[in-house]
């Protein structure tokens, strides 16, 4: 059986554990995104009546930016613990070992896909308009899937050698979540720390995401940075989780 | 005959002050340590082969460095000097409830332990009335895992982990598990399977389950090899230095 066997399997059963013993099982996959939109649209135009913030209609303005942060958020807290979860199959299974971290990745990210038709259907009902740059959300997907290795890669072995790894990651998640264009856009941002958002990969991912819906001012630029940034993330990543791995090994 | 395990030269070393958890606070302090500091050697220089079809124990006593040399042939430790060539799979009965997940049920464990060993869906859907019958789940076919006893779970790990047919068999202590009538059983598949040519790697004290299935002997001791030879070469040197003859 090849490495893509054993990956197929473990997201699979994933896929399954997240599902097994719950009623409504996939619909949760939908239900998640969308309360968080609901709460961030109640809050911001309902509530503060902030007029002016991201781009219209807001709630699928939302979504693009949750959808995509959710499988982040959800992937880097999962593949950091996943040698420490799976400690035992890891001492007794052999498999290439990244692919434990692969597997938490591919599974938040099948979770991901499966709630697309959310944005069809928000699309619908909003009757906003799309245009031929909605082609950049294959791409964004890439290239989040490599950052989001390189980050996994980094994580899982620090996690395993500091468990409190994770717990630091909680709060430096929620951090990035407001400091990421996610409730609002980049042009929402002062233009003189608009660089610096740059530096944040999700910046440019979010705004391929984002680019067939409504125009994106410096779509270019933003993907240029989070590419460069996102591949020196993975190859960091797969550098430092092959030196790593024996000590990790010893110690799971 | 073909050489399936071959241990060349093998040395692995643990971090003297072994601790589980480091926190954060002492990575970045690098607080000092009571403990002494440094490395120590738990196996150095290993050297052995095992032919196909060959059963070999593998015993010494506790903190000899058995478990870690079985772990390096198994592929999940790597050797920090050396290498261990394993030609063909292996079964691993290391961990055996470990690879179960206990949110799924029964029926879901057999199809993600024995896939995650190499088997495809076809495979798995050919040996699942054998793997069911010799566990004894039958009525807990669509049960979750967690709500198994302990001796259901152990006999379910070994009789999916013993169905793989692969080559080479890791044993680590748990060559037969559970009550008195099921040991029984187990002691009959393992026979069974080293009848058909498959090659055996065992770990244990136990002499009986050594004289029992094998016939070479390796004795680990502080973590080299004091013993390779026949079985009962082994067990004596074994017994002479512990002074103690059980069983």
């Amino acid at each position: 059986m090849g490495k893509f066997g054993a990956l197929r399997i473990l997201i699979y059963r994933d896929l399954q554990i997240r599902y097994a013993g719950t009623w409504l099982g996939y619909l949760w996959t939908l239900l998640d995104p969308l309360a968080m939109a609901f709460i961030y649209w109640l809050v911001f135009t309902q509530i503060i009546g902030a007029k002016n913030i991201g781009e219209q209609p807001y709630i699928l303005f939302l979504l693009t930016g949750i959808l995509s942060w959710t499988w982040f958020n959800g992937s880097v807290t999962d593949s950091a613990r996943s040698l420490v979860v799976e400690s035992k199959m890891v001492r007794s299974i052999s498999i290439p070992r990244y692919l434990w971290i692969i597997k938490s990745i591919g599974a938040k990210g099948t979770e991901f896909l499966l709630a697309f038709p959310i944005l069809i259907i928000i699309t619908f009902i909003t009757q906003a308009s799309v245009n031929l740059e909605i082609f950049w959300i294959i791409f964004a997907i890439i290239l989040q899937f490599l950052l989001l290795s390189g980050i996994g890669l980094i994580l899982a072995p620090l996690t395993v050698l500091a468990r409190d790894t994770s717990n630091l990651l909680r709060i430096l998640l929620r951090m990035m979540f407001y400091l990421t264009p996610i409730i609002y856009g980049i042009s929402d941002i002062p233009e003189r720390f608009q660089i610096l958002s740059y530096f944040n990969p999700m910046t440019g991912i979010i705004s391929m995401y984002r680019a067939g819906f409504w125009a994106e001012p410096n779509l270019i630029t933003a993907v240029i940075f989070s590419t460069i940034i996102s591949l020196a993330v993975f190859v960091v990543g797969v550098t430092f989780f092959k030196r790593i791995e024996k000590t990790v090994l010893k110690e799971v | 005959m073909s050489i399936v395990i071959e241990v060349n030269n093998v040395g692995i070393s643990f971090k003297r002050n072994r601790k589980r958890n480091f926190s954060v606070r002492e990575l970045i302090l690098q607080q000092k340590n009571t403990s002494p500091k440094g490395e120590f050697w738990a196996l150095r220089n290993i050297n052995f082969k095992v032919n196909e079809g060959e059963a070999v124990g593998l015993m010494g006593a506790n903190g000899q460095g058995k478990s870690t040399l079985l772990r390096i042939i198994a592929g999940v430790l790597i050797p920090d000097e050396g290498t261990a060539t394993i030609q063909g799979g292996v079964a691993p009965l290391i961990e055996l409830t470990g690879g179960l997940k206990s949110d799924l049920t029964a029926r879901d464990n057999i199809y993600l332990v024995a896939g995650l060993h190499g088997l495809s869906k076809t495979e798995v859907k050919k040996r699942f009335n054998n793997i069911v019958e010799f566990a004894e789940v039958g009525d807990f076919l669509d049960t979750p895992v967690r709500h198994f006893s302990s001796g259901m779970k152990i006999r379910l790990g070994f009789s999916i982990v013993t169905s793989i047919d692969e080559p080479i068999i890791l044993v680590d202590e748990a060559l037969a598990v559970g009550d008195a009538a099921f040991k029984e059983k187990c002691y009959i598949r393992m026979k069974d399977l080293l009848n058909q040519g498959k090659t055996l790697f065992l770990v244990s004290h136990k002499e009986k389950d050594l004289k029992e299935f094998c016939t070479r002997g390796l004795y680990l001791k502080q973590g080299s090899l004091a013993v390779d030879g026949t079985l009962s070469e082994a067990l004596n040197a074994y017994h002479q230095d512990s002074g103690v003859f059980d069983d």
